[in-house]
């Protein structure tokens, strides 16, 4: 099982975005509107081409073969990067972990400062959260599509 | 610190990021680099038993690079493996330290006290797991022979003729697969969740297969990481766990407030 370090990003934005005391509740007055731009963390949208990549990946599966073959570039990444997470006991990861992983989830190479609020898609990914009751998607391009949100601090931000 | 001189509310004086709240006992996070380019050192403000983690923010730039996520996160699991710890959501921003004192650690930090007593020695664990796509698939094709039909029929057909097909294929897997997510997240809870003081599921999006939170006493830490591992090996070559942690109480927080009975 891997243990890898919370630095990987995903894991860092699944973890810390919209959990937390709100400070908005508690300090009011001395507030400071501070422009977040925050990272959409779970844009899935159940749509027809979501469902085309899902028959093209049951279609693609060859049941005489090794489960894993015939399947889209996403099956590889993930079985490279399983191979290499077997870092069990060790609490802080192997730092190929965090790369595999942002490789695998944004689609390139780079999991430093990149172009993660380059994106000037303006989504609200709250309310497609909510609407949305599929959320499946096999892809290998982004699941977490960075959108640029300018939310003051002081905006009221609804509870989980 | 209580006796910092207030600042001048300007538009270049730094502000203060807050991160958390700790015990006025907590060790002072030397080493922590805060949010913010270039980053700026994370000092305790102590007031009434209780501290908050902040660092100085320039009020004009904006907050949310990788970067920043990551010292978010960092300060506070860093010292949460020390020190019991109230984590407050990113992007907190109040006008300076005598702010902080006086109208988040003065009034509510009776309630602080009592949440950080009430959550003690224990810490969180994300666990979270992905499908092995090609397994999962074949799991579902051999449980429901429908889908399977319709999977052979369509692969006969061409794109054009089968587009309507693929689409309720795609759709069928779709169903199936959140079916499984929930049914595995299910398992995961019930199994692991006896050896913690509390379990959370999140809910469950696209590429992952199981995730959820567990709020562990220190105690039972091996036990909990052991069974961890036992379900890793149970479901490997179909679900690829992972184990975060120990990691500040980040979705257990707003019940230690709640039963602590304050809060604002």
């Amino acid at each position: 099982m891997a243990r890898p370090s919370p630095s990987g990003l995903v894991d860092v934005v699944d973890l810390i975005l919209d959990k937390g005391l709100v400070i908005d509740a508690y300090v009011r007055v001395s507030l400071v509107g501070i422009e977040l731009l925050t990272i959409d963390v779970r844009v899935v949208v159940a749509s027809v081409d979501t469902y085309l990549r899902f028959a093209e990946a049951v279609n693609r599966l060859d049941l005489k073969q090794d489960p894993e073959k015939g399947l889209p570039d996403l099956i590889q990444d993930m079985q490279e990067g399983g191979a290499k997470k077997k870092t069990t006991g060790a609490l802080e990861g192997v730092g190929d972990t965090v790369g595999n992983m942002i490789d695998r989830v944004r689609g390139h190479g780079d999991d430093e400062d990149d172009d993660l609020t380059d994106e000037d898609e303006d989504e609200d990914e709250e309310d497609q959260e909510d609407e949305e009751d599929e959320q499946e998607e096999v892809e290998e391009e982004p699941a977490r599509r960075p959108a640029r949100r300018r939310a003051p601090a002081q905006r009221k931000r609804r509870e989980r | 610190m209580n006796s910092a001189i207030p600042r001048q509310t300007g538009e270049q004086d730094p502000a203060c990021y807050v991160y958390g709240v700790v015990s006025d006992s907590a060790p002072e996070p030397a080493a922590a680099q805060g949010v913010g380019d270039p980053p700026a050192p994370v000092v305790l403000v102590r007031h009434r038993g209780v501290a908050a983690l902040v660092s100085e923010v320039d009020p004009t730039a904006a907050l949310g690079s990788p970067a920043d996520l990551r010292a978010h996160a960092n300060v506070l699991d860093t010292v949460a493996q020390h020190a019991p710890t109230l984590p407050f959501r990113f992007g907190g921003v109040v006008r300076d330290v005598q702010a902080v004192t006086d109208e988040l650690l003065d009034p509510f930090g009776d309630t602080f006290a009592a949440a950080l007593e009430d959550l003690g020695d224990r810490a969180q664990f994300a666990v979270r797991g992905e499908y092995r796509q090609g397994a999962v698939l074949q799991e579902i094709l051999a449980a429901r022979p429908d889908i399977a039909k319709l999977n052979e029929q369509t692969k006969e057909l061409s794109e054009e003729a089968g587009h309507y097909q693929r689409v309720q294929l795609g759709e069928m897997v779709a169903r199936e697969m959140a079916a499984r997510q929930q049914e595995d997240t299910s398992a995961l809870i019930e199994r692991l969740a006896p050896l913690t003081a509390a379990a959370s599921a999140n809910g469950v999006s696209a590429d992952l297969a199981v995730d959820a939170a567990f709020l562990v006493d220190s105690g039972r830490r091996r036990e909990f990481e052991a069974a961890v591992e036992e379900l890793a090996h149970d479901w490997a070559g179909r679900i690829d766990l992972r184990l975060l942690g120990p990691l500040a109480p980040y979705d257990f927080v707003a019940d230690l407030i709640e039963q602590a009975g304050g809060g604002p």
